[in-house]
């Protein structure tokens, strides 16, 4: 394991090369990029550095009317939200423990929360990049303004490498307007059988969520420990908008799930929905045992629910999106695992395309040397 | 007209295996390869440059396309998609002649799964055609290029295809979910499929705007979405392109985000009126096409706010489509503006530059001063949210000079939205049009890492030589039009 005493913490994009470089020619150790360190997937290259990019957090150029910015890779989320809330703009993806979390390791871990059923994930709003080979060679792709077709679209290739292919070193997003307000819809159900029910009748229905997600009891208790019914699951639905629009929603979703029967239901709205959004948005890390992602259609993430649910296993859905997040319990064996939530750990796993990766990988960095070893790719 | 040159019996022999082999693969009536045939395929919508295939082939099925690739590198020949030729850069010119593999037989919808939001269909499907089926559903397919009338969903995936409605809804990447490749080496690939984040890399978002040079799509898993409850559709009417542009700006400052933003200028409007009768006013410095969509509880407050920001900004009047049916009428007249140019000459050439939103005052003036010195009458109609510009140079083909006056012209306004931040193209891609314009727009290692990239999957070059990439040897560098573009066989 990396001593993180040792992590080099470069200051500007090229001492960053430089030391690549060096390295590439000399030493060869792995080098594990890490940001935040809030979502780097275990790495456990012998003989590893850590290269920490949290130096490397300057607003390069915020055209505000144009709706861009640019900045270095290392930003924190959180301070990346105030610079950009005061333009009344923001970049509309969840993320836990943004005062840690920075930019770059939110895009290479391609992370999201509640919202990317309304708003999409990190592919859809870094529009160019800015990034360091395993040889020190720093490159860019894709450019400052929105709509952009030149070259390869190597944004997309990094968005979620994990660091594996590139250092990821600055970054242009396209951004969006700061809404009026938002509303949760909180409604408990006696069966996550139900709660399918009211969905597929969401889906098609006179609103437009922007977030929908699904609690099993278990993980209820985890994200609102003092809910009155707390041991039912939960379908909680976010609408985003002029305050007006957002209550029409709210009461015509209620109206359109109640045939469905919920036992409970509460709307937050403004100020207090925020900390609801933010349990939300928290609840993959709120753990400290085993946790899971899987990804399956959005019509089959009940079905994976309700497994883990007999399975004593807390689960929360993305169920617009398919995604589903779970905790092991602690000390749980490997006997317990829920079937197909293990991560690939070969590129035979992944089908016809893991070869291509493999090649990809192997084009990009021959000698192994970003971050070797890290699951699920690399 | 380009006659290809005579072969040398060699070179006969060569072309006539070529054919008796392909047609062993797709039959009698899945080829072309009579010199008149082939005239049909020697250009796109890009009409500048020209270069007939060797043959056409249309296969039926992925399994012919496997035998095709296979085939073509067997004997080692060139092969390029193709869907419709709506490309406006050259895109499916066939440099270096060879197999021209066309798709629009392959145009099944294989499934369409509502509940899951997503399609899953052919590369040869046109684009309204998938819209169409859906009609009854509530759902549509988001991406909406001027041409989707004609163009295919594969084409849209090879050059990542844009639209008036991009503004809000992005464009085609972000709403594929999965595609199957046949990949050069003539082996199937799959990336990405119906679920979301699949695992590893996004090849997927690598592989749509890779214009074909990475391999040729034969299924795209399509992300549906839901047709808005309403919509508002505005016609802002100024004295000025600065005034519209004004309006831009405001209405986005204000942090409305349009479902489109489009501009008219003066030019385009005479033609569209001739053309449709819409009833556009004649005398009009530029008008703006503004849509909001969304609930009804929400698009009047937005559209009055627009209204509003409009007047503010020197709008003469903001006039507002009054039924569904006008609203359409409105759309066609932009979807068609190219359609219309007809009346106005005989060719036309029109450019994709992006510029920074605050930037299209300076690009409009620059344009309308360059069309003075090069003595050519420039039209505009374009994405104006995006800062996505399309000048239309008008001239006529038959006249190598005018034609290189419109390369010359065209070259200055790429390299202007460059100095002003942007890149030359927001959706048509590189094609063979740009390629001289990526040594600019990238550096050196950029382009290394792309090349790299090409080499994984495209070791030979054999699939979509001469696009993308420019080629070593110093292309690019050229200032001379006629001397960077590799397949320019047309008046020049």
């Amino acid at each position: 394991m990396p001593n993180s005493d040792s992590a080099f913490h470069p200051s500007t994009q090229d001492e960053l090369a430089q030391f690549v470089a060096t390295n590439a020619a000399s030493e060869r150790r792995p080098l594990i990029s890490i940001g935040g360190g809030t979502s780097a997937p275990k790495c456990s290259a012998e003989n590893g550095i850590e290269v920490c990019l949290d130096q490397l957090n300057r607003v390069i150029d915020f055209p505000a009317r144009d709706m861009t910015i640019t900045v270095e890779a290392g930003v924190r989320i959180a301070d990346l939200t105030q610079i950009l809330k005061a333009e009344n703009q923001r970049l509309p993806i969840d993320i836990p423990q943004a005062n840690q979390a920075t930019l770059g390791g939110v895009i290479a871990s391609n992370w999201s929360g509640p919202r990317r059923y309304g708003c999409g994930t990190m592919r859809d709003y870094v529009i160019g990049i800015s990034a360091i080979d395993a040889t020190g060679r720093q490159f860019k792709a894709g450019g400052r303004v929105v709509k952009n077709v030149a070259g390869y679209d190597l944004c997309k290739l990094l968005v979620g490498s994990h660091g594996t292919l590139a250092i990821i070193t600055q970054v242009t997003l396209k951004l969006r307007p700061c809404l009026e307000t938002s509303s949760l819809v909180w409604m408990a159900f006696d069966s996550l059988k139900q709660i399918d029910a009211a969905i597929a009748r969401v889906l098609n229905g006179a609103t437009r969520p922007i977030a929908i997600e699904v609690l099993n009891p278990i993980a209820t208790r985890a994200v609102r420990p003092l809910a009155a019914a707390a041991s039912l699951p939960i379908l909680c639905v976010g609408f985003e908008g002029a305050t007006k629009e957002t209550q029409w929603q709210a009461e015509t979703l209620i109206n359109e799930c109640c045939p469905f029967e919920p036992r409970s239901v509460e709307t937050l709205s403004g100020s207090d929905a925020d900390p609801l959004w933010a349990a939300l948005t928290d609840f993959p890390i709120k753990n400290s045992s085993r946790t899971f992602k899987v990804n399956r259609l959005p019509s089959q993430t009940i079905e994976l629910m309700q497994r883990a649910t007999d399975l004593g296993i807390s689960a929360k859905g993305h169920a617009g999106n398919g995604i589903i997040w779970g905790h092991y319990p602690s000390g749980s064996s490997s006997t317990f695992l829920l079937e197909g939530t293990s991560e690939p750990r070969l590129w035979e796993e992944l089908g016809s395309s893991g070869d291509w990766m493999r090649r990809v990988k192997q084009q990009l960095d021959p000698q192994n040397l970003l971050k070797p070893g890290c699951l699920p790719i690399g | 007209m380009t006659l290809a040159p005579p072969k040398s019996p060699a070179e006969s022999a060569a072309a006539t295996k070529l054919i008796n082999r392909l047609r062993e693969i797709v039959g009698e009536d899945g080829l072309l390869y009579r010199t008149e045939e082939l005239l049909v395929y020697e250009c796109d919508g890009y009409t500048v440059e020209k270069k007939v295939p060797d043959v056409v082939v249309f296969p039926t099925s992925t399994d012919q396309v496997v035998a095709i690739v296979k085939l073509c590198n067997e004997l080692d020949v060139p092969f390029i998609p193709r869907g419709a030729g709506t490309s406006l850069a050259g895109g499916t010119l066939p440099i270096g002649g060879g197999v021209m593999i066309t798709l629009t037989r392959m145009k099944q919808i294989i499934e369409v799964n509502l509940r899951d939001r997503y399609a899953v269909c052919e590369p040869g499907l046109v684009n309204l055609h998938l819209t169409n089926h859906l009609k009854e559903t509530g759902y549509h397919y988001a991406p909406d290029p001027s041409s989707q009338g004609a163009c295919t969903i594969g084409g849209n995936v090879a050059t990542n295809s844009g639209g008036p409605h991009t503004l809000k809804y992005g464009v085609t990447v972000n709403h594929v979910l999965g595609v199957e490749a046949v990949m050069p080496d003539g082996s199937i690939a799959q990336f990405g499929g119906p679920c979301e984040d699949s695992h590893g890399y996004d090849l997927t978002g690598l592989f749509v705007g890779s214009e074909g040079t990475f391999g040729i799509c034969t299924k795209v898993w399509v992300r549906l979405t839901r047709n808005p409850e309403s919509y508002r559709t505005l016609l802002g009417v100024f004295e000025t392109v600065a005034a519209a542009t004004q309006a831009i700006s405001a209405i986005i400052g204000a942090g409305i985000v349009p479902a489109a933003l489009e501009m008219m200028d003066q030019g385009i409007i005479g033609a569209l009126e001739a053309a449709f009768h819409f009833g556009f006013p004649l005398d009009a410095g530029a008008v703006l096409l503004i849509e909001v969509d969304g609930l009804e509880v929400a698009v009047e407050d937005e559209a009055v706010r627009i209204e509003d920001l409009c007047l503010q900004h020197g709008a003469r009047e903001v006039r507002r489509a009054r039924s569904a049916k006008e609203r359409l009428l409105l759309w066609k007249c932009r979807k068609q503006a190219f359609g219309a140019i007809g009346r106005l000459s005989p060719s036309y050439c029109t450019q994709d530059g992006v510029v920074p939103r605050t930037k299209l005052p300076e690009i409009l003036e620059f344009i309308t001063d360059c069309g003075k010195r090069h003595g050519l009458r420039i039209v505009n109609v374009f994405h104006a949210g995006d800062g996505n510009i399309h000048p239309i140079l008008l001239f006529d083909e038959r006249d190598a000079e005018q034609v290189q006056r419109v390369l010359l012209a065209s070259d200055e306004i790429l390299t202007k939205c460059l100095d002003l931040g942007g890149s030359v193209t927001g959706e048509h891609g590189i094609g063979v049009e740009k390629i001289s314009f990526m040594n600019k727009l990238f550096a050196p290692a950029d382009l290394a890492v792309m090349k790299q990239l090409r080499d994984v999957f495209n070791p030979d070059n054999r699939c979509s030589p001469g696009k993308m990439l420019p080629t070593a040897g110093g292309c690019g560098t050229e200032s001379h039009p006629h001397k960077s573009h590799p397949g320019r066989r047309a008046a020049l």
